[in-house]
């Protein structure tokens, strides 16, 4: 059974940077609860658009690749949020969105980059105030998953080859070269 | 059907790892052989349906469903599950058991069992590993040693090939081995500075069950050299590790011999009370439920450990009216395990320059140095610990959105060290599993029940191996070490052993030094039923190796009319 339980054993301390850690393993938890019927969605579609509008603001189209609205991440984010979250993770998106637009207003997606940056500069800023429960945190970690196992993401944004061919232990790391997905 | 449909000279129960090993070598000995396999069919890249999948293409992207997860609590926790390889893993509804105390039994029912899911670690056993029980009084003594296996191991390893260093190490014996992967620079800085702190503590490349540079006996099996996806559990299309589906059972298919019988649930072995043997196996088709009794001159039981013990213990007859070959009341009695439940992790700054190429399907080895031939420890058994160098994705950042947070995310991040443990663990009468006295499964057959647990030898074993572990770490250089035990229930390390263990004492043990039934000569275990001891490296390799022989001596008795 070797070579996955390196996941495990990576993980042990939990020491995370400011990059969040995507495993299919950090989302095996149990749950109890029932999924939601096949082909309905937790997100609705204005809010599946806000929150790729959101998702762009974090990761947006750079000199070295396409951002996540690109990468359409919004249907992704969708169906991860209803097939492979806790429905209180669920809640607090869908009640997390509605707050951003009691906050924010319904014109987000159609404001400048840095204005749309720095609102959520400061709902970052109120979420880490706010502690463990706050929204946004989420919202992030399901931008990162949608966006970094994308083919954009992976392919342009990190370096992902589906068959390497051979494995070579150590060679140097070329300045600007983005990481292995 | 007639009794030429269902008479052949050898019955192997099972497809996995094992069995297709008995399967390979009855067949080329000339002997019509039936495979009798419970689960669905799996040929070799026809039926890999994620082989090629990127991760966008999968459903979920490789996060695993609630539903998933909520249908199969059980399984689900098994190393390797995920949406991408669920179709290789029972679900749970299907396949129940009694749990008399917590155990995970994790089970791949298809063709090739659980060879297509494996870890492919491939050490070989010391010899201090077979006599240490004995000699420290902690078990019994193996009937063999490692003289006994050596040969069988040289000639199990050319065939599926491993690929490792010699390391002249007592501790873990050299094979014959194909290139080895290469460490990473981390990899490398850990095994210097342990060897330079200590001495005597070995990082070794491990031994696995790929063709890093296949030879021609690789390429006759159509197998070709690994291409370092690591997404093996998949099914490999490249053959590139070793299963029963890319080798075993295609090479004894090509002789001519061997029929394979999916979806055939065995329900017990036939016993002969005339003659004194075995006769055959009775057999209820998975689908149809429909019983057939097929006849062989021997049996070779392959079933996986556990379903190697229920099906035993379900073979009553008058002359066994407790389990074929049970006289002793020993038969599910002495199951063991590998501990896996601690494991340890450090970051380790510098080498911000140097990088990797390729997905590394192997991980390194820090060689057992506890009670290596002598007792020294509060605990008796040792310890194999697997390890490895990683690279973090992402960078620390102040930023929190925008170009410069989405360029951190994507930079090479910080290096980090891993290990964990594969600890011995003391066969011990108390660890059974017994059929359910009334509860059965869809086809009739009774529940197995689990009575395994801990004791006390594990728990001081795993104190020792966190506190070595952060030792061994900080002396590498790491910082911000933690250690964890995840108190993993005995089963998901996937490692159970015995119930029907080898012995020199018919009264002792269930099995004679040729894996063949002390009660029963034409009935031979050779899968993890048969281990007497658990000792600490990977186990696998060594049913093999065990199989290869005693499909070797069995012949040579068929041959001699003496079975």
């Amino acid at each position: 059974m070797h070579p996955m339980n390196r996941r495990e054993a990576v993980k042990t301390t939990g020491v995370l940077l400011g990059g969040v850690l995507i495993t299919s393993a950090g989302v095996l938890t149990a749950c109890t609860s029932e999924a939601p019927r096949a082909g309905s969605r937790v997100l609705s579609a204005a809010d599946q658009s806000l929150i790729e509008e959101i998702a762009d603001t974090l990761l947006p189209t750079s000199p070295t690749s396409p951002g996540a609205k690109a990468a359409g991440v919004g249907p992704i984010i969708n169906l991860l949020l209803t097939d492979c979250r806790e429905p209180d993770e669920q809640r607090r998106v869908v009640d997390g969105l509605k707050q951003f637009r009691d906050t924010v207003g319904d014109h987000f997606a159609s404001m400048s980059q840095s204005d749309r940056e720095n609102w959520l500069r400061r709902i970052d800023a109120e979420a880490k105030r706010d502690g463990g429960k706050h929204y946004f945190p989420l919202v992030r970690e399901l931008s990162l998953q949608a966006y970094f196992s994308s083919e954009i993401g992976m392919t342009k944004a990190l370096r992902y080859i589906l068959v390497p061919g051979r494995w070579v232990g150590c060679v140097p790391l070329a300045p600007g070269q983005p990481a292995w997905a | 059907m007639t009794a030429e449909e269902t008479r052949f000279d050898a019955i192997v129960v099972g497809s996995g790892i094992s069995g297709g090993w008995a399967a390979k070598e009855l067949c080329e000995k000339g002997l019509k052989t039936l495979v009798l396999e419970r689960g669905r069919d799996v040929k070799h890249i026809r039926d890999y349906p994620t082989a090629n999948l990127a991760p966008w293409e999968l459903p979920h992207r490789g996060f695993t469903p609630r539903k998933l997860i909520d249908e199969n609590p059980l399984i689900s926790k098994a190393a390797g599950y995920g949406e991408d390889t669920a179709h290789f893993f029972v679900k749970d509804k299907d396949h129940p058991y009694v749990q008399e105390k917590p155990f995970d039994w994790i089970r791949g029912y298809q063709v090739g069992g659980k060879s297509l899911i494996w870890g492919r670690a491939c050490q070989r056993w010391s010899k201090y590993e077979f006599t240490a029980p004995e000699r420290h009084g902690y078990g019994m003594n193996w009937p063999i040693g490692y003289d006994d296996v050596a040969p069988w191991y040289t000639h199990v390893e050319r065939f599926i090939g491993v690929c490792g260093n010699a390391d002249h190490l007592e501790a873990m014996p050299d094979g014959e081995y194909l290139p080895p992967f290469d460490f990473n620079c981390v990899e490398k800085h850990l095994r210097d500075r342990l060897l330079e702190h200590y001495g005597n503590r070995y990082v070794v490349q491990g031994r696995w069950a790929h063709l890093s540079k296949p030879k021609e006996i690789h390429l006759q099996q159509g197998r070709g050299t690994c291409q370092a996806r690591n997404l093996c559990m998949r099914g490999c299309p490249f053959g590139g590790y070793f299963s029963s589906n890319s080798s075993t059972i295609p090479w004894a298919a090509k002789t001519g011999n061997l029929t394979v019988r999916p979806d055939s649930v065995v329900h017990s072995v036939l016993f002969d009370e005339v003659r004194g043997k075995a006769s055959g196996v009775r057999v209820i088709d998975a689908k149809t439920h429909a019983v057939t009794d097929y006849q062989a001159r021997i049996v070779f039981m392959n079933a996986s450990a556990l379903n190697t013990n229920l099906i035993l213990l379900n073979s009553r007859s008058k002359r066994f009216p407790n389990g074929l070959g049970n006289d002793y009341g020993l038969l599910g009695k002495y199951v063991c395990h590998h501990d896996y439940r601690a494991s340890a992790n450090g970051r380790i700054d510098g080498f911000l320059d140097k990088y990797f190429f390729g997905r590394n399907p192997t991980e390194c080895i820090l060689v057992n140095f506890r009670n290596v031939g002598k007792q020294e420890m509060d605990f008796v058994g040792g310890y194999t610990t697997f390890t490895g160098a990683y690279r973090e994705r992402g960078t620390p950042t102040t930023e929190t959105v925008g170009i410069p947070f989405k360029d951190a995310q994507t930079h090479a991040g910080p290096w980090g060290i891993y290990m964990y443990m594969q600890g011995e663990t003391i066969p011990k009468e108390a660890n059974h599993v017994r059929l359910h006295e009334s509860k059965t499964d869809q086809w009739g057959i009774p529940l197995l029940v689990t009575s395994v647990g801990y004791d006390d030898n594990d728990d001081k074993m795993i104190r020792d191996w966190r506190a070595e572990a952060k030792a061994m770490l900080e002396v590498a250089g790491c910082h911000n070490v933690g250690t964890r035990d995840n108190g993993q229930a005995p089963g998901l390390d996937i490692h159970e052993m015995g119930g029907c263990r080898m012995g020199s004492d018919p009264k002792r043990s269930m099995l004679n030094n040729w894996n063949q039934m002390h009660a029963c000569p034409n009935v031979f275990v050779t899968d993890g039923a048969c281990m007497t001891s658990t000792g600490n490296q990977s186990p696998s390799i060594l049913y093999m190796a065990l199989t290869a022989r005693a499909v070797d001596h069995a012949a040579g008795e068929l041959s001699k009319q003496n079975l």
